[in-house]
């Protein structure tokens, strides 16, 4: 007994030893694991996701797993591929990695009813790109415009006119897998090496681990509708020690300035004033979060309306029209009006510095970046004018455009009577008042030969025809007078002496009336170029010298699933008029729902986004050599314990000791 | 603690607080009072206390089987038609899972 005894002694420390070798290596393990996660797993930058947006009813957009998603990588360059990662092959699930010419509808729907397909990530070029891509929906903005069953029911629903009839609505799919676009050329290089090197089937032979494997991480928080991620939120708030916010509302600023100033503070009616409103969008929106340069779709607006209120300044000066005219510009517009419907909605309620009683017209900016032949559209409303006294200002107004137009490089031109308005801020005032109003665009019924990439990442400044010769560098180019700029001049003169006209002005002062090419080459310059932020940062210092106004901008809120264009900051150097900011939340939430409107819009919140690409190994092998060794040790264990158990006075109990007697 | 050097009358004791502090919810007294009198109230010779111990422990075990049913039950509905209850299924959360319905 007691040699045995010794024996377990001896193994007991033999045991203790090396349980100490096993948790130095672990430390040192601990201590270099970061460069073992380098050799394992590439980084990968330049990766933008698709992230989810709720409205009151749906989610929207692109959700991966807690702790990403992981598979094996797999580049789509054929029909056969396709059928590879659906069906034949033998790894699944898979990343897809997919040329620009692939992303379309039926391979993204094909997808996602898959439960192979772990994730997407789509190569961005112009090489391959089809001559149209729209991800939004064939009628924007349907069920939040003017044309309903009780309004012009025959026009509702993009009954006459299909806006964007090649618009493949994928910005409006509800995916299970995440979806990142890659932007850098070089990492994408990376990947088709990895891919090539390890993954690649040759001569029909399967290739065998280890495999080249990419993760995707995009988490988000929010799910179902708008109305419980704000209920979870509320919950969060009032009963979590760590309150996590699940999302946010879609909020920004309207902008707007008048050329006769208007007391910011007074609300409601204000007395004598009639308003012509001249209105553009803000915003513009794309599959991924934040790559929406919406160059023809919104920037031709923006430009086009600045350039407007520079050229008016001066006259408005000497010789003030009779009636204010009003500049605003909405943000949120590509989700179902938020800012144009909140300054209504403000007006309504005698919330805002005028009502709707003030408003005499309204002329909208629409996309006005691409003409062709040199010709613009007026569109109206045709429900509206059957009313004779708004069908003579609306064609009062067509007429002061059209003498506008004398002797500018612009032919005007009226669309069918029939056919309806396009999608537009101009909507959302008539709901409440048959205002007579126009909306200048160039397109005269659908936007795709003049948009192809309608609210899509390609409608950038190429799309725009901004292009400059070879040999400038970045300062240059930013004042060089491009094409697109000198038309979007003319078209920005047309509007302010059509503005200028019908807001009482005389025919005489007209030909002083002309927005400069210079400044409005250097705003659309600013605005197409993908760093335009922090290039205008800088400019507003150097030209807050020569004009007088200063902003109190900027949005405080950014979430916006939008282009944050620094509309305020250009805005700066083109005015010397205040600027005021209207906070335009999606309507207004009320708790106690006595409010007709809802909060609809929101964005989730997810945790930082990241992309990586490693090797893996099978995963069933590690897998089942986890739980083998796990069991193993388990039933070890117990063994050990019930030998110790059984010979329990043997081990425990010395030869001297008297054993304590129970009764 | 071991049963052997325990007098019977303390084991009785013992088994009958087990027994009784379950009904306060506490069904895990009731599992314990289970595996560790079953020795004692089914497996050793018989002696004066023994019946009331095993009583005890029988109790215990249909008692012990009733919580479990239950528990097993509504955990299993819970899961399963949490996500289905909107605002109910809400409030009745401790902890909301992100980004999953």
């Amino acid at each position: 007994m007691k040699q045995s005894f010794q024996f377990s002694l001896n193994s007991c420390c033999a045991a203790h030893s090396g349980l100490n070798r096993v948790m130095c290596v672990s430390a040192a393990a601990g201590v270099c694991s970061s460069s073992v996660e380098k050799k394992i797993y590439v980084e990968l930058n330049e990766t933008v996701p698709c992230v989810r947006l709720l409205n009151a009813t749906h989610q929207i957009g692109c959700q991966s797993s807690m702790s990403g998603d992981t598979g094996v990588l797999h580049v789509l360059e054929s029909e056969s591929d396709l059928d590879w990662i659906l069906s034949s092959g033998p790894h699944p699930p898979y990343i897809v990695i997919m040329e620009t010419a692939f992303f379309n509808r039926s391979v993204m729907m094909r997808m996602k009813s898959s439960s192979r397909v772990a994730g997407v990530a789509v190569i961005v070029s112009k090489t391959g790109l089809a001559d149209n891509f729209s991800p939004h929906t064939t009628c924007p903005n349907q069920n939040t415009g003017v044309y309903s069953a009780s309004y012009g029911s025959d026009l509702a629903n993009c009954n006459v006119t299909v806006w964007n009839p090649l618009g493949n609505g994928l910005s409006y799919e509800d995916f299970a897998f995440p979806v990142f676009a890659l932007k850098d050329e070089n990492q994408t290089q990376v990947i088709r090496k990895c891919y090539e090197d390890h993954n690649l089937r040759v001569n029909g032979s399967t290739p065998q681990y280890p495999l080249c494997a990419m993760q995707l991480f995009s988490h988000m928080h929010a799910v179902t509708d708008t109305v419980t991620c704000m209920r979870r939120t509320d919950l969060q708030n009032r009963f979590s020690i760590n309150p996590e916010v699940l999302c946010d509302p879609l909020s920004d600023f309207n902008v707007w300035t008048s050329t006769r100033p208007l007391n910011s503070s007074a609300k409601g009616h204000a007395a004598n004033e009639s308003v012509v409103l001249a209105a553009t969008r803000l915003d513009g929106r794309s599959f991924f979060w934040e790559q929406a340069p919406a160059a023809e779709g919104t920037v031709s607006g923006i430009v086009t309306l600045l350039a407007a209120i520079q050229a008016l300044s001066p006259v408005t000066q000497e010789a003030p029209p009779p009636r204010n005219i009003f500049f605003t510009f909405f943000q949120g517009e590509a989700f179902d009006y938020i800012g144009s419907s909140k300054m209504v909605y403000d007006m309504e309620k005698n919330d805002f510095v005028i009502d709707l009683n003030n408003v005499h017209s309204m002329l909208e900016i629409g996309q006005v970046g691409l003409r062709s032949g040199q010709s613009l559209w007026m569109h109206s409303d045709p429900v509206s004018r059957k009313n004779d006294s708004v069908n003579e200002e609306v064609l009062d107004l067509m007429r002061r455009m059209q003498s506008a137009a004398a002797g500018l490089n612009v032919s005007l031109g009226h669309p069918l009577f029939t056919q309806p308005l396009p999608p537009s801020s101009l909507q959302r005032f008539l709901r409440a008042r048959p205002i007579p109003g126009l909306v200048l665009a160039d397109h005269q019924t659908l936007f795709n030969n003049r948009s192809p990439y309608y609210e899509s990442m390609y409608d950038d400044a190429e799309n725009l025809n901004v292009t400059y010769p070879p040999d400038l560098n970045p300062d240059e180019q930013l004042v060089y007078e491009t094409d697109a700029a000198k038309s979007l001049a003319e078209v920005a003169t047309l509007v302010a002496r059509s503005l200028y006209l019908q807001a009482g002005g005389e025919e005489k002062s007209l030909s002083n009336i002309t927005a400069d090419p210079k400044i409005v080459s250097h705003v659309t310059n600013t605005h197409t170029r993908t760093h335009s932020r922090t290039h205008t940062r800088t400019h507003t210092h150097t030209h807050s010298v020569t004009h007088s106004r200063s902003l109190t901008h900027t949005h405080t809120h950014t979430h916006t699933h939008t282009h944050s264009l620094t509309h305020a900051h250009s805005l700066s150097h083109t005015l010397s008029h205040t600027l005021s900011l209207t906070h335009t939340l999606t309507h207004t939430h009320s708790r106690t729902h006595t409010h007709t409107h809802l909060l609809t819009h929101t964005h989730s919140h997810t945790h930082s986004h990241t992309h990586s690409h490693s090797h893996t190994h099978s995963h069933t092998l590690t897998h089942m050599l986890t739980l083998g060794v796990g069991v193993a040790v388990l039933l070890l264990s117990l063994l050990v314990t019930y030998f110790i158990s059984s010979k329990a006075e043997l081990l425990f109990s010395s030869a001297c000791e008297t054993p304590t007697t129970a009764y | 603690m071991n049963l052997e050097r325990i007098p019977n009358e303390e084991k009785l004791g013992l088994s009958r607080r087990y027994y009784l502090g379950g009904f306060a919810f506490l069904p895990f007294l009731w599992l314990v009072n289970v595996l560790w009198f079953f020795r004692e109230a089914f497996l050793k010779p018989t002696y004066t206390e023994q019946p009331q111990i095993k009583s005890y422990v029988k109790k215990s075990a249909l008692g012990l089987i009733v919580w479990v049913a239950v528990l097993t039950t509504w955990i299993t509905i819970f899961q399963h038609f949490r996500a289905q209850w909107g605002e109910v299924g809400d409030y009745l959360s401790f902890t909301i899972p992100l980004g999953t319905a």
